[in-house]
């Protein structure tokens, strides 16, 4: 029948449709080669990457964590400024009572300064809400890292990246792994004054 | 002479203790001295129903854990017994759609962070004229 006959042209190939084939089939593999040499260059990058993000991570929360603490400081002192300033301006107000005239004015311009100095400290409690700006802002970015980690992580589980550790990991560190290690040795070696000072009078150096 | 009524008992909503302790300040210095603390928004609505709360205000965060301060808002207003106290959101989302959202949701007057001693004044200010008018 003729449908058959056409049928059985379309299954026989032709020289330039094998032509066409192979060709394809040679670019389809130049392909997967170049993909398998893209993957072999990402894993190094890509396991130093998953392995300094959480570093990084904690990095933050401690820059959050420091804030906070610096900023309660801040707010302790104020608040004990505060008290005094208070104290102040009842004690010179019985004051003006008991001067005379003479002195009246005098004291009333040092109440004015007084009284003046408690606008200056709320606006220096004010001032310190940037660090719960901050936090929040550290906080988003921690949850941004977090999901970057997460993807790369997959990414190790997909390419069946494995971390080799034969030292082609560290040298791709770069600058970010050099910093990583300086916050370390900040976070670890660095001493409270107190224990410098021990450490130095132990040497006569005190 | 200021609206405010600083005999009230305050309510201070906020998950960071710095902010806490900020915004305390600022009231004291307004004049409130009966002020209570909650880390979220969740904490807040337990304090509000306790028996004893007698709160006669609320000063809130937005993004909070557990519970934001948009849905503190909201369960707020939804209950019988405190749907009518003042709410005072006090956050550092300032996009139209916070704003339009939390006004949907009944608060009373949004204080963007950062913010001055002054603008949280007016805004209170503006709470308690409101409150007069509406008794009025």
């Amino acid at each position: 029948m003729l449908v058959d006959r056409d049928i059985e042209s379309d299954d026989i190939d032709t020289p330039e449709e094998d032509h066409s084939i192979n060709a394809e089939l040679a670019e389809l593999t130049k392909y997967v080669s170049m993909i398998t040499s893209t993957v072999r260059d990402m894993e190094s990058p890509v396991t130093t990457t998953s392995d300094q993000l959480p570093q990084a991570t904690a990095h933050l929360n401690d820059l959050a964590k420091l804030t906070e603490e610096g900023t309660h400081r801040v707010l302790t002192l104020t608040e004990a400024i505060e008290i005094n300033r208070g104290a102040m301006h009842t004690a010179l107000e019985q004051l003006q009572q008991k001067v005379g005239r003479e002195y009246a004015a005098d004291v009333k311009s040092v109440m004015d300064m007084v009284k003046a100095d408690e606008s200056r400290l709320t606006d220096i409690h004010v001032a310190l809400s940037f660090q719960d700006l901050v936090a929040q802002r550290v906080a988003k970015l921690v949850t941004i890292l977090n999901e970057v980690q997460h993807k790369l992580l997959k990414l190790v589980v997909v390419f069946g990246i494995k971390n080799k550790n034969d030292g082609s990991a560290k040298q791709d560190e770069g600058r970010g792994g050099e910093m990583l290690r300086q916050l370390e040795a900040s976070q670890t070696t660095a001493l409270e004054q107190d224990l410098v000072d021990d450490i130095l009078s132990e040497f006569g150096c005190s | 002479m200021s609206l405010i009524d600083t005999s009230l008992k305050v309510l201070v909503v906020d998950d960071m203790s710095t902010m806490r302790r900020i915004v305390k300040n600022v009231l004291k210095q307004i004049g409130f001295s009966d002020m209570i603390e909650a880390e979220n928004g969740q904490d807040g609505l337990n304090k509000l129903k306790a028996a004893d709360a007698g709160i006669g205000l609320v000063v809130s965060d937005w993004n909070m854990p557990v519970m934001q301060g948009i849905d503190f808002l909201r369960a707020v207003r939804a209950d019988p017994d405190l749907k009518h106290l003042p709410f005072l959101m006090v956050t550092a989302e300032a996009q139209k759609e916070n704003i339009i959202e939390a006004v949907q949701a009944g608060v009373s007057n949004y204080v963007v962070k950062p913010f001055t001693a002054e603008a949280l004044q007016g805004k209170l200010e503006k709470i308690f004229a409101n409150l007069k008018a509406a008794k009025a």
